[in-house]
């Protein structure tokens, strides 16, 4: 579809669903609103009318307690302090939800949890050991200081995927962004492994494709004929026009002397090979590579459209800027951030995108159906992140400034239906990151943890490790954190995980009654309080970021009322810290 | 593009695929049964729902001799010429490898004193072959079956989880231990995309016995602790109004509390100072005793894996332990000798070896010729040694030449070298896994092959001649 026609479609979408919204919200969900939200966020603006439409009650808007640990545990991992709580609580400002995710994006928080994010979707990993490539240290160091940077700059993620994808350097350690093209490296096989290798990232990472990566072994009849539309009509030798992209690129290290390399960075350009991706291969990781007739050689073909290299480019700088023009590129990139604040994806898995049933307007042939769970709202808000020069921070603002976003996870257990999760009608938990979980309890327990890194840093804060795979305490590492190689982050629960919760030594030496002054810990203060509904509150605020119910402060109280009181206050906060709603964001 | 040159190119190119009669046949599975208290940990954002996925297979007859597997990760990659393949060298192997011919084969009998006298208890594949010479690809290739690097690869559940998965059905309420139990094998491969039940229990164990297993308060605080928890907290733990993946966190919970405060269960991680002495007295035998004991206590281990890394030997192979690992061939190896031979002693003893295969390689092998650094550097030909769980004793299967550089005969069915697939195949048909299982629950949904089937459904084999 031409840009002008799917403007006007777009625009006819847009008149309809404000329709439907204006009489979604004379029945508004149910719960107080003290929210600010400008009502015209265009989430909400999709998802209502489709919730109504399928008859489904959301749940309640979030109170003020569950939306101020769940926004700081979202964008700065690490739940809130209880001054911070009471101050949001105590606030009559009507924008204040709007005003407290403005505060949050400036604070270092923010960056050390966004770096860790796309670190993970950028795989800044010091050694890869399922392909036998290595960064170290210094390499992965620049590529977090890159991601960092553009995390603080809010630099137009376009412009950042043209570096990843494009950069040319002599030195990783110094450019961080030239350590992405090497983290798809392959060894153990010929260049044009390597060169699939990065097609396939290049793919997944910036178009949420990852069947190229099967295309690039052979075509998509036969293997994704029931998963993908377009795959299934896709060949191999289509795929490897992407490849050919990258058939002219260079990575190398200096050699090993003595042993040792010196130095150790790596370097990328585009001045390594003349030749278009050949098909002379027998061997290596990938099914042979033959020629047939006089075609040896694959010419670079972006996939979605023949595109080739571009004049005056180099052939990587060329796929760069196919990659940016392309919508799904935008798509991808919203449907990823999406994915991590509602649990699931318009599109999910967010990397399985299947190009041919994208289009609201031009669906697919029965009995294939559109692919994302909400088609118009994922295209509006891709139009509204290109438009706002593909702004990172505008994107998560919009989404957490949503309704929608903003819903309660409380939902009757008899009547929720699993069906509903698409139409994202009630917020789904998340089970914190093991760093999250390390940092709150810390945080709330006032008893500082020490980590010590492998570049020689140390840090207070598990939220600033350089890389997962690093995170080998028995707590941390119970969480699986993964390794940005083979090994994903994970959100999976685990036997590890509560035999650390109830007795990790991280966790039971917050349960020490110590310090003074500012850094007197919670126990030690809870001790001091001698009213006991006092003493109760303090824990729940702390580490709960809510105050107790009626129920729990009698449970409590009972507890506290038999035995030596130091020692039934140092198990009350036990009992906390193992609290299903500690252990989520919900 | 031009579409003649596309058909000629795909022509060129084609792509393995079964014959229409040999397409799989579909049988329907129960898939994700849960076992006991419900071992379902699936917090992957969506909401858990009961899965049950599709599998296909082509029926093949499996061997299902064995109940158990400890699979032994000899990381680094071993010597074949100074082990399981041993050639004397004249000039190269030292006096002290004191090689002896026995059964009809050469021994070194100063390196592997104790397995060398127990060659009629233990099977030897010597035409074994690997695909690559990286170490952590190979490694990470040996423990998925599959290429790491290849499509899938980064995604491939460790052999032990697909085991983990197949016997879930067989748990029983007084299974406490995990069904996958990997010991010193922190780098090892996890689940892959399975859920994380079926992931390896990780331990190394050491004398303290299982970590976080017990409260630094003590037991009668933590059980006053737990009482209280659940009374604040099964509001939202039972029926929960947050959703299934808060009730699956419970169930962990009623998991981990099985592994704490119970006798059988620290039994089975701590180990006496006499059994470490007779196992070697290394972290590799101690995890052998910790093995044992796990599979001889019935409480749901089927599969565990053990790795005794070290064998990367480039310089001073045979050097007073002046490696840069401080090992040398006969540290490691006397280490690998003690603490097998004790293993498979000790199962015999208590009725196990029939039914627990035992099954040990490395990544690659080392070359033939020994190198200026007084070592070996990295070479494909390597062995695989089995013993226990049906496999017949005293077998040799394949053949390399004088120096162990190629084969000369592959030695089994398939007429061509041993590879990892057919080991990883080899351990499925033992345990009554059909090797051409394929499950459509992978994320691509693409079908996750239980052994590769790339080059032909049954192209990789279990090497049956172990067994017969």
């Amino acid at each position: 579809m031409n840009q002008a026609l799917h403007a006007v479609r777009l625009a006819e979408m847009t008149a309809q669903v404000s329709a439907m919204r204006a009489a979604a919200m004379a029945s508004p969900p149910g719960g107080s609103r003290t929210s600010g939200t400008s009502s015209a966020n265009l989430i909400d603006s999709y998802l209502f009318p489709a919730m109504k439409a399928a008859g489904v009650t959301p749940a309640r808007m979030t109170n003020d307690y569950e939306f101020v640990r769940r926004i700081y545990l979202d964008m700065t991992g690490r739940i809130p302090t209880a001054d911070q709580v009471n101050t949001f609580a105590a606030s009559t400002n009507p924008t204040k939800r709007a005003d407290l995710i403005e505060t949050l994006f400036s604070t270092s928080q923010w960056l050390d949890k966004w770096t860790m994010f796309y670190g993970d979707q950028f795989k800044s990993a010091s050694t890869f050991p399922s392909t036998g490539t290595t960064l170290y240290s210094g390499g992965r160091d620049g590529f977090n200081a890159y991601i960092r940077n553009f995390l603080a700059n809010d630099t137009p993620y376009n412009q950042v995927a043209e570096a990843l994808i494009a950069s040319q350097g002599t030195n990783n350690y110094t450019q961080g962004e030239l350590n992405w093209i090497i983290t798809s490296r392959v060894t153990g096989g010929p260049n044009q492994d390597i060169w699939d290798g990065e097609a396939a990232a290049v793919a997944e990472t910036f178009l949420g494709i990852s069947h190229i990566n099967c295309l690039l072994c052979h075509d998509g009849r036969g293997h994704l004929t029931n998963i993908s539309l377009w795959a299934s009509n896709f060949t191999r030798y289509q795929a490897w026009g992407m490849s050919s992209f990258f058939s002219h690129v260079a990575l190398a290290a200096p050699p090993v002397t003595s042993g040792v390399r010196t130095p150790t960075f790596w370097y990328a350009n585009d001045n390594g090979y003349k030749v278009d991706y050949p098909l002379n291969t027998t061997t290596g990781n990938r099914p042979p590579r033959q020629p047939a007739g006089k075609t040896n050689t694959i010419p670079p073909s972006y996939p979605f459209d023949g595109s080739g290299a571009i004049p005056g480019l180099n052939y990587r700088q060329s796929l760069a800027a196919h990659v940016v023009a392309d919508r799904q590129f935008a798509r991808a990139a919203v449907n990823y951030l999406w994915a991590y604040f509602f649990g699931i994806g318009i599109v999910d898995p967010p990397d399985q995108f299947d190009p041919a049933r994208l289009d609201p307007m031009n669906p697919p042939p029965a009995p294939w159906t559109l692919q994302p769970s909400n088609p118009q709202l994922l295209e509006a808000l891709t139009s509204d992140f290109i438009a706002n020069k593909y702004s990172i921070k505008h994107l998560m603002r919009t989404i957490v400034n949503s309704q929608a976003y903003q819903l309660s996870s409380e939902y009757d257990p008899n009547t929720w239906n699993v069906a509903w999760q698409p139409l994202f009608a009630r917020k789904l938990v998340r089970r914190l990151w093991g760093e999250e979980i390390a940092d709150s309890i810390s945080l709330s327990a006032n008893v500082p943890n020490k980590f010590t890194f492998d570049n020689g840093t140390t840090s207070a804060w598990a939220m600033q490790y350089p890389e997962p795979a690093k995170e080998t305490s028995t707590l941390l590492a119970s969480f699986l954190p993964g390794n940005r190689d083979d090994q994903p982050r994970k959100q999976d629960g685990s036997i590890q995980q509560t035999l650390a919760l109830m007795n990790d030594g991280n966790v039971m030496n917050k349960l020490v009654s110590t310090g003074t002054g500012s850094a007197q810990s919670l126990l030690s203060l809870a001790n001091a309080t001698t009213s006991t509904p006092g003493a109760i509150n303090l824990l729940w605020i702390n580490i709960l970021s809510r105050y107790p119910t009626p129920a729990e402060i009698v449970s409590a109280t009972s507890f506290l009322s038999s035995g030596t009181r130091s020692q039934k206050m140092q198990e009350l906060m036990w009992t906390l810290y193992n609290k299903v709603d500690f252990i989520f964001n919900y | 593009m031009n579409k003649d040159t596309i058909k000629k190119v795909l022509a060129s190119n084609p792509v393995a695929r079964p014959a229409y009669f040999r397409r799989p046949h579909w049988t329907r599975r129960g898939f994700f049964r849960l076992a006991g208290a419900g071992l379902t940990a699936s917090f992957l954002g969506k909401e858990a729902k009961a899965q049950s996925g599709t599998c296909t297979s082509q029926g093949m007859t499996t061997l299902n001799t064995a109940k158990n597997v400890i699979f032994i990760l000899m990381a680094g990659a071993p010597s074949h010429v100074d082990t399981f393949d041993f050639k004397n060298m004249p000039g190269v192997t030292p006096a002290a490898a004191a090689p002896e011919t026995i059964n009809g084969g050469l021994w070194p009998t100063g390196i592997m004193p104790n397995l060398s006298a127990m060659t009629g208890q233990f099977s030897v594949i010597r035409s074994l072959q690997a695909h690559a010479l990286v170490h952590s690809l190979g490694q990470t290739w040996v423990q998925i079956g599959r290429n790491p690097a290849a499509a899938l690869g980064n995604i491939a559940p460790n052999i032990g989880s697909i085991v983990a998965m197949q016997m879930a059905a067989e748990r029983q309420p007084s299974h406490v231990l995990p069904t996958f139990l990997a010991l010193n094998s922190d780098g090892g491969v996890s689940s892959g995309y399975l859920d994380a039940t079926y992931a390896p229990f990780k331990v190394d164990p050491s004398t303290a016995g299982l970590p976080n297993a017990s409260n630094s308060l003590g037991q009668t605080r933590w059980q006053e602790m737990y009482k209280q928890m659940h009374a604040e907290d099964d509001v939202l733990r039972v029926n929960s109004p947050m959703g299934q993946n808060v009730m699956n966190m419970d169930n962990l919970y009623s998991l981990g509390t099985n592994l704490m405060y119970n006798p059988q269960v620290q039994s089975v991680f701590t180990y006496s100072s006499a059994d470490s002495t007779r196992y070697g007295s290394t972290s590799f035998g101690n995890a052998l005793v910790v093995a044992k004991q796990a599979l001889a206590s019935s409480m749901g281990t089927r599969f565990v894996q053990v790795t005794i890394g070290g064998w990367d030997m480039h310089i001073d192979i045979y050097g007073a332990a002046q490696n840069k690992n401080g090992n040398n061939i006969f540290t490691l190896g006397k280490a690998f000798d003690a603490g097998v031979s004790a293993l498979m002693g000790d199962l015999q003893a208590a009725g196990l070896l029939d039914s627990t295969m035992i099954v040990a390689c490395g990544e690659f092998g080392r070359t033939p010729n020994f190198t200026a650094a007084l070592g070996r550097d990295h070479w494909p030909n390597q062995f695989a040694f089995f013993a226990g769980g049906g496999v017949q004793g005293g077998r040799i299967i394949g053949a390399t030449d004088a120096t162990g550089a190629t084969i000369v005969d592959p030695g089994w069915s398939q007429k061509r070298a041993v590879y990892p697939e057919d080991i990883e195949a080899t351990i499925y048909s033992a345990l009554g896994i059909d090797w051409t299982t394929i499950c459509y629950n992978d994320p691509f949904h693409r079908g996750f092959e239980f052994v590769p089937q790339s080059l032909g459904p049954d192209y990789y084999n279990p090497v049956n001649e172990l067994f017969k």
